[in-house]
């Protein structure tokens, strides 16, 4: 398996499809966050001015309250691309006013459920969805409840923060255990994760690739958890003939993270990373630039380089 | 200022004050523009399976409506919320493919699918999975994925929901043409999945979230209006050959419908579709304000081009909480 070629291939779309504004849209459209900071961490190792560019572009979209929206031009609220803009800046090692208000709004902002009444509320009459509601992580949009994949990625990126030294507070030590009990709380009643809840209705919901994928990235540390071994071991069942780029990619990522643990993960990788190299080889036909990156960082993490890996105690 | 003209002032303030708070107290739909037609045509169609022969069924039953597609864009939006294996949760990838191939030989200039999914965020993953991706390739019609086109700011025409404004996806705004293609379908929050329903798919999950929850939080029966008052439906072609009942719009149970719903007003679709389900829609809270102002409720205003509505219909299960939109006759 020549991983190293596929990637090259990966990031030289990846450059090709930058806009003039450093920033990367979805399709090339319109600037997004969330395209612009998978495509800087796939880029992190290029020397040039691409990524230069993309920090200059990043920075230039944070909001005065630390935040970053979802897209240029986007209202001022903020949202959950926030975690991916911290993380981007911590593995690019740049920008450290930026990445410290980042830190403090992730550290501030809360699922609605963190709301007492909003938590009586949904303990008492609104409970057709099964959750804790004590156990609160982030929203996609401030002012709603935590979903699972803005909590992963706000662990992770808070998780990297303490272990790089930019944060050692008491407060995130808190908001990382809340977070985490969060996750553990919304799975599925099989293992792996939805996009926000495990049950509803009285019916358990069907887990999903991306959401259990990135949820397990951010509980690396916790693999003593029966739940985590659960999912786990759905991930590596659900993956295999993922027609998907997206899905698997982050599918080996989640299980390059925990081969070295789990001898399933380790025997599924290199079929799930050839299946991914089959459906990624003419890069230039996948439009999609998150694919395309997250594809790239999905081969790298392959050879122990990850950017989602972190250990949280 | 002299006591005269202080007291016009203060007597104009008082009467604004008083316009004002009156304005409050009437219901939202009596303040909004009556965008109702004269009348509104559906064509309730007999299908009882999905096979190839739906683009022929489409194309004759369409041509009852004398559109005018000439040069046209079309926008075909399926309800594509997630694949779950053997359960027919989203509208059937051999109904769109027929719809496109349709709107094509009626003069259609071009037809694109589109749908932003409302809990998956992979997409593709969606449409790969429902087998849409193959029929749609097979037929070089192009996908876009509406969670992440282009968005616009759009302000809202309606306040239901007390947004100012929706960010909305390019391919929507600038598409001359919009076809809602729902599923029929109870839901566990709406009562029922229909045309109206349906758009809640234009809604960008990039600015919105997985599921669409600004949207929730702010009521969904408020949001469909408030979404359905700014995006026209121009056409709606609702799948009913295979239904859902229950626990919609995941988690339910098949209900053999055997019928396609085609219609030129989304409201007057979904009283329709409502009505073949045995659900009153007049009880459903979005359809109700709807047929005050946005299209046609009424049986008089709605004219049955093809079959008429089945004299007796076994009402679809529903969850408790929505046992009184049962008609029991």
């Amino acid at each position: 398996m020549d991983t190293g070629l596929a990637i090259s291939d990966l990031h030289g779309t990846l450059i090709a499809n930058q806009r003039a504004t450093g920033a990367w849209g979805y399709r090339g459209n319109q600037d997004s966050v969330e395209s612009t900071c998978l495509a800087m961490l796939a880029l992190r190792q290029q020397p040039g001015i691409e990524l230069a560019r993309a920090v200059h572009a990043l920075q230039g979209l944070q909001n005065v309250d630390g935040s970053w929206p979802a897209f240029t031009g986007d209202d001022p609220e903020g949202c959950w691309t926030t975690a991916l803009a911290v993380l981007s800046l911590m593995d690019t090692r740049q920008a450290t006013k930026p990445l410290a208000s980042g830190i403090q709004w992730l550290l501030h902002v809360r699922g609605r459920e963190a709301d007492w009444l909003w938590r009586w509320k949904l303990r008492k009459f609104d409970n057709r969805v099964q959750f804790d509601p004590a156990k609160f992580g982030w929203s996609w949009v401030s002012g709603t409840t935590s979903w699972v994949i803005p909590s992963a990625f706000a662990l992770i990126a808070l998780a990297q923060a303490r272990q790089r030294g930019y944060n050692g507070t008491a407060q995130l030590d808190e908001r990382v255990d809340l977070g985490t009990s969060m996750l553990l709380d919304r799975m599925c009643p099989g293992g792996g994760w939805n996009s926000g809840n495990g049950v509803a209705f009285g019916v358990p919901l069907t887990p999903h690739l991306d959401a259990t994928s990135i949820a397990l990235l951010a509980l690396i540390g916790h693999e003593k958890e029966q739940g985590v071994q659960r999912s786990l071991h759905w991930l590596v069942n659900r993956l295999a003939g993922c027609p998907s780029p997206y899905s698997l990619a982050w599918g080996v990522l989640a299980i390059a993270a925990y081969r070295r643990i789990c001898p399933e993960a380790r025997e599924s990788l290199c079929d799930r990373v050839e299946e991914l190299m089959r459906l990624t080889e003419d890069a230039a036909s996948i439009e999609d630039n998150c694919t395309l990156a997250v594809s790239a960082l999905a081969l790298e993490a392959v050879n122990g380089n990850s950017v989602f890996e972190v250990r949280t105690r | 200022m002299n006591p005269d003209r202080r007291r016009l002032i203060a007597s104009a303030a008082g009467v604004a004050v008083g316009g004002i708070a009156t304005a409050r107290l009437l219901p939202e739909e009596m303040l909004l523009r009556d965008r109702r037609p004269r009348r509104s045509r559906v064509a309730i169609i007999a299908a009882q399976e999905y096979s190839e022969r739906l683009e022929g069924v489409l194309v004759s039953g369409l041509r009852e409506f004398h559109l005018n597609l000439r040069g046209r864009s079309v926008l075909l939006k399926p309800n594509l919320v997630e694949y779950i294996a053997g359960v027919e949760v989203n509208t059937n990838p051999v109904l769109v493919s027929a719809a496109a191939q349709a709107f094509l030989k009626l003069g259609a200039d071009s037809v694109v699918v589109g749908e932003g999914p409302g809990h998956q965020r992979d997409t593709y993953l969606v449409l790969a999975e429902s087998g849409l991706a193959d029929q749609l390739r097979s037929q070089k019609i192009s996908f876009v994925d509406l969670n992440r086109d282009e968005l616009f700011k759009v302000p809202t025409r309606a306040t239901y929901t007390g947004l100012e404004h929706l960010w909305l996806p390019g391919t929507v705004l600038k598409s001359d043409f919009v076809v809602s293609m729902p599923k029929i379908k109870t839901h566990h929050w709406a009562g029922v999945t229909l045309s109206m329903k349906n758009m809640f798919g234009v809604v960008p999950g990039t600015k919105y979230g997985w599921p669409k929850n600004v949207l929730h939080w702010k009521g969904i029966h408020r949001s469909i209006l408030d979404i359905c008052a700014m995006v026209p439906v121009h056409f709606v072609i609702a799948d009913g050959v295979v239904a859902m009942e229950g626990n919609g719009p995941l988690h339910g149970t098949h209900r053999h419908l055997g019928k396609i719903v085609l219609a030129d007003d989304p409201v007057a679709a979904d009283f329709t579709c409502a009505r073949l389900m045995g659900l009153d829609p007049h009880r459903v809270w979005h359809l109700a304000r709807a047929a005050q102002f946005l299209g046609n409720g009424a049986y008089d205003r709605i004219d049955l081009i093809a079959e008429g509505l089945p004299l007796r219909t076994d009402p679809f299960d529903v969850l408790p909480e929505f046992a009184s939109l049962q008609m029991r006759l």
